[in-house]
């Protein structure tokens, strides 16, 4: 049985141990599998609101990272508290998409809202357009008196899908598996960037 | 007989109990009820990036409200670490009415030794002499010299990584170089003993290696702070890292997983455990093994259970429970976020590193002079300072360029306090088995009552008054501070249910956490508890089974047993 092998274990992995350290980000590297495209209108419209979110800039925005299956993927299982019982009162235009189970449909609303505040279909607009749109909705939700708004859930999963994507944990931000020693006081430069693998700073920040 | 000794449970105290009493030359029988994960080789997501994982880390919400209603509700259950915690659905309880108890636990090999946040502190005289002092729950039958040398062992065998301070609520221990405090930390650390001499804040007393440990194949720790997917470096200690590969070593230990133990049997006329009765769950088959002594390391819950479903004719009310207390006067510590500061002044300072421990700013309550406000025992915090980082998003408007600019930069330092007040013994706080409903395997479901009373919120409310205060004076701004506990068993340090005592009438065991009533039967982890501190306890369950193993082993030898 696998515990008597115990000890010899201990001492191949002790040997192995720079070796395995070395190679396990290659290794996590090629598991990496690459974004299907995706092409239905409800992919396209949180692509697309990814993207305006988290644009491209010196790396890649998150609608070009997969980020808009992301944020499907996690409405769809309830992700960001977004199968949890809604409040009693909603803000305009959400009750109407509301389902006979008591879910609300994020995405259906976004399109809505976003239609809505465009004055025409949203994804039809110049880009500079669904910018100012989504820009307005973003302020209207985070409007301290606002209280809650389904907005802030997509908003988030924006944010989960992009920095725990190798793209945004790794390019954007910094990130660091094995640390290896802890500096407890380093100045900081203008130019340093967030870790995305600060776990106390992901979970408290 | 089979054995000379059954240990039940191969947790953090199961695992010491293996150990020493292999040690001494017993051979030894573990049963554990989880499965095998065998160290640095079964730590499935060690080496995941949250990229590698299909929600990111995050795990899939709607499995977890279906099957991990509880665990979820720990903020160390993750996507990476939901291999580690149990199945709710699986492994049902109830609660008595108006009891909300979130029982957080991991069965497999290494039990919660895998899992825990590695905090280890002593407690002191202060807390075993809180019973007899304020007349709450029994007094307990031992004093603070009775187990420090079991402290000294535990503590170098195991790793514990601290700074000395010279504190008679938190005496110090046989320490390894202890993991800096972080420049925030630190300032606060002055700023408090400026102006309140006897409050101490210091680096966490943690069982993470800052020096590895060669002879037992132990690396030092290397500041991941992903402890609780299981570590190959070895630097934290688990069952798996530390106690079973010595016990392996001795030659004389036998491993059982997948193995629920169900209830012992009883000899009323010898008065010993004379078989362990369990279920191999792979198999689906009763089985059982025979031994001169019994350990329970169960987890305390899990140890009274199996003592209650021992009931007998002529023990109706379960195995070594004449007193009639066994369940009773079970504990957790009243635990919330007492407070959250926004730390102005260091945005030019940063860290390096993910240190695997926080803070702790010691008790200065109910010490000399009984200053509690409505309460008569101990709180304590910790806590840690930190720089936010991209989740900070979550709560700001905009988007686009600027937006994410923003996000790219260290934000704001923030330090937080998390109040720990002492949970006062009290006999309603109980588990009592659920006749009516069984689990999977067919036993009866183990039932909680539970709730916290007058002393713990009071001890809370001044907690969280001077938390703010302290941070205030720190230099900070205080966002948030709550006086309101979390459930019962949030804190993780459930409790009890077993407790030691000087008489037989009014306690399960006795000063060498040997049953009254049954001479070959010890009850070695939080089972024993008479009071709860405010420290957290594993390192006493720890120390207190070491002690245990020894003094069984003398009455074996000596014809006691
Ligand atoms: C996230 C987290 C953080 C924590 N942080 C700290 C901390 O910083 N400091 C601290 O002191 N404590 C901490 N704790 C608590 C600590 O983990 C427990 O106090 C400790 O593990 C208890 O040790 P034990 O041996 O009694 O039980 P466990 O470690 O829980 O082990 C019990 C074992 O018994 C097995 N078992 C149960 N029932 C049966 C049965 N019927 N038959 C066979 N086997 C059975 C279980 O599967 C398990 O493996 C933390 C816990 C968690 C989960």
């Amino acid at each position: 049985m696998p515990i008597s092998d115990y000890r010899l274990a201990r001492r191949d992995f002790v040997a192995g141990l720079a070796l395995f350290a070395a190679a396990a980000p290659s290794l996590a590297q090629a598991a990496q599998t690459s974004h299907k495209q995706a092409t239905s209108p409800r992919h396209l419209l949180l692509r697309e609101v990814s993207q305006l979110v988290i644009p491209r800039s010196t790396t890649p925005g998150a609608g070009e990272v997969g980020v808009g299956a992301f944020v499907l993927l996690g409405l769809a299982h309830g992700l960001a508290g977004s199968h949890g019982a809604l409040p009693k009162t909603l803000p305009e235009g959400v009750a109407a998409h509301v389902g006979a189970d008591g879910r609300l449909d994020y995405v259906g609303w976004l399109k809505a809202a976003l239609d809505q505040a465009a004055g025409a279909p949203f994804m039809a607009q110049p880009p500079a357009r669904r910018h100012a749109v989504l820009a307005a909705l973003d302020a209207q939700a985070f409007d301290p008196k606002a209280g809650w708004h389904p907005w802030k859930a997509i908003k988030k999963l924006i944010l989960t899908g992009y920095y725990t994507s190798e793209v945004g944990g790794s390019k954007e931000l910094n990130y660091v598996h094995v640390p290896g020693r802890f500096d407890p006081d380093l100045p900081l430069k203008p130019s340093d960037r967030a870790y995305s693998s600060d776990w106390t700073g992901v979970d408290f920040g | 007989m089979d054995f000379d000794a059954i240990v039940v449970g191969s947790g953090i105290s199961g695992g010491w109990a293996a150990k020493e009493l292999a040690e001494a030359g017993l051979k030894v029988l573990m049963i554990e009820r989880g499965r095998e994960i065998n160290h640095q080789q079964d730590y499935a997501t060690e080496w995941k990036m949250p990229w590698d994982m299909p929600f990111r880390g995050e795990g899939d919400s709607d499995l977890y409200d279906a099957e991990y209603a509880v665990q979820k509700r720990n903020r160390h259950f993750t996507e990476f670490t939901q291999p580690h915690f149990v199945n709710d659905a699986q492994n049902p309880y109830q609660t008595g009415e108006g009891t909300d108890f979130t029982w957080f636990r991991s069965y497999q090999l290494g039990g919660r030794s895998l899992t825990w946040g590695r905090q280890c502190y002593r407690w002191s005289d202060y807390d075993f002499m809180a019973n007899a002092r304020d007349g709450h729950g029994t007094d307990w039958p031992i004093r603070y010299a009775d187990l420090a040398p079991w402290y000294d062992k535990v503590e170098s065998f195991i790793g514990v990584s601290g700074a000395k301070e010279g504190l008679k609520q938190l005496p110090d221990g046989q320490f390894q170089p202890p993991m800096a405090l972080n420049v925030v930390e630190q300032h606060v650390r002055e700023a408090i003993a400026k102006r309140w001499p006897e409050r101490c804040v210091t680096i966490g007393r943690t069982a993470n290696l800052t020096e590895a440990k060669p002879d037992e194949a132990r690396n030092a720790c290397q500041n991941r702070s992903i402890c609780a997917r299981g570590c190959s470096f070895g630097a934290y200690f688990s069952t798996q890292s530390s106690t079973l590969p010595a016990a392996m070593k001795t030659g004389n230990l036998t491993v059982i997983t997948d193995a629920v133990v169900e209830k012992l049997a009883y000899d009323p006329a010898t008065r010993r455990v004379t078989a362990v009765h369990y279920l191999d769950t792979k198999t689906r088959t009763r089985k059982q093994a025979s031994a001169r002594l019994v350990f329970l390391n169960a987890g305390a819950f899990n140890s009274v259970h199996i003592l209650l479903n021992s009931a007998q004719a002529g023990m109706e009310n379960g195995l070594a429970n004449g007193s009639g207390v066994l369940g009773t006067h079970i504990m957790d510590h009243a635990n919330t976020l007492a407070a959250a500061a926004i730390m102005p002044g260091f945005e030019m300072h940063t860290t390096f590193g993910n240190r695997p421990t926080g803070v702790v700013l010691a008790r200065y309550r109910n010490m000399d002079v009984m200053d509690g406000v409505g309460h008569t025992r101990g709180f304590s915090f910790q806590g840690g300072a930190l720089q936010s980082t991209w989740t900070q998003g979550n709560r700001m408007a905009g988007i686009g360029a600027d937006y994410k600019e923003t996000l790219r930069r260290p934000g704001p330092w923030r330090m937080v306090l998390a109040s720990f007040a002492d949970c006062v013994p009290r006999a309603s706080n109980r588990l009592t088995l659920d006749r009516t409903k069984t689990d999977p395997n067919g036993l009866p479901q183990l039932k909680i009552d539970f709730a916290f009373g007058k002393e713990e919120l009071a001890a809370l409310a001044q907690a969280k008054a001077e938390a703010s205060e302290m941070l205030t004076a720190a230099g900070g701004k205080v966002l948030f501070g709550s006086d309101r506990p979390g459930a019962g068993g949030a804190a993780i340090h459930e409790m009890g249910g077993a407790r030691m005592g000087h008489d037989p009438a009014s306690s399960v065991l006795n000063k060498w956490s040997q049953a009254h009533e049954v001479a070959n039967l010890f009850v070695t982890d939080g089972a024993q508890m008479s009071s709860s501190a405010c420290q957290n306890p594993s390192l006493t369950y720890m120390a207190l089974t070491a002690r245990a193993a020894h003094a069984a082993v003398s009455m074996l030898r000596e014809g006691k047993i």
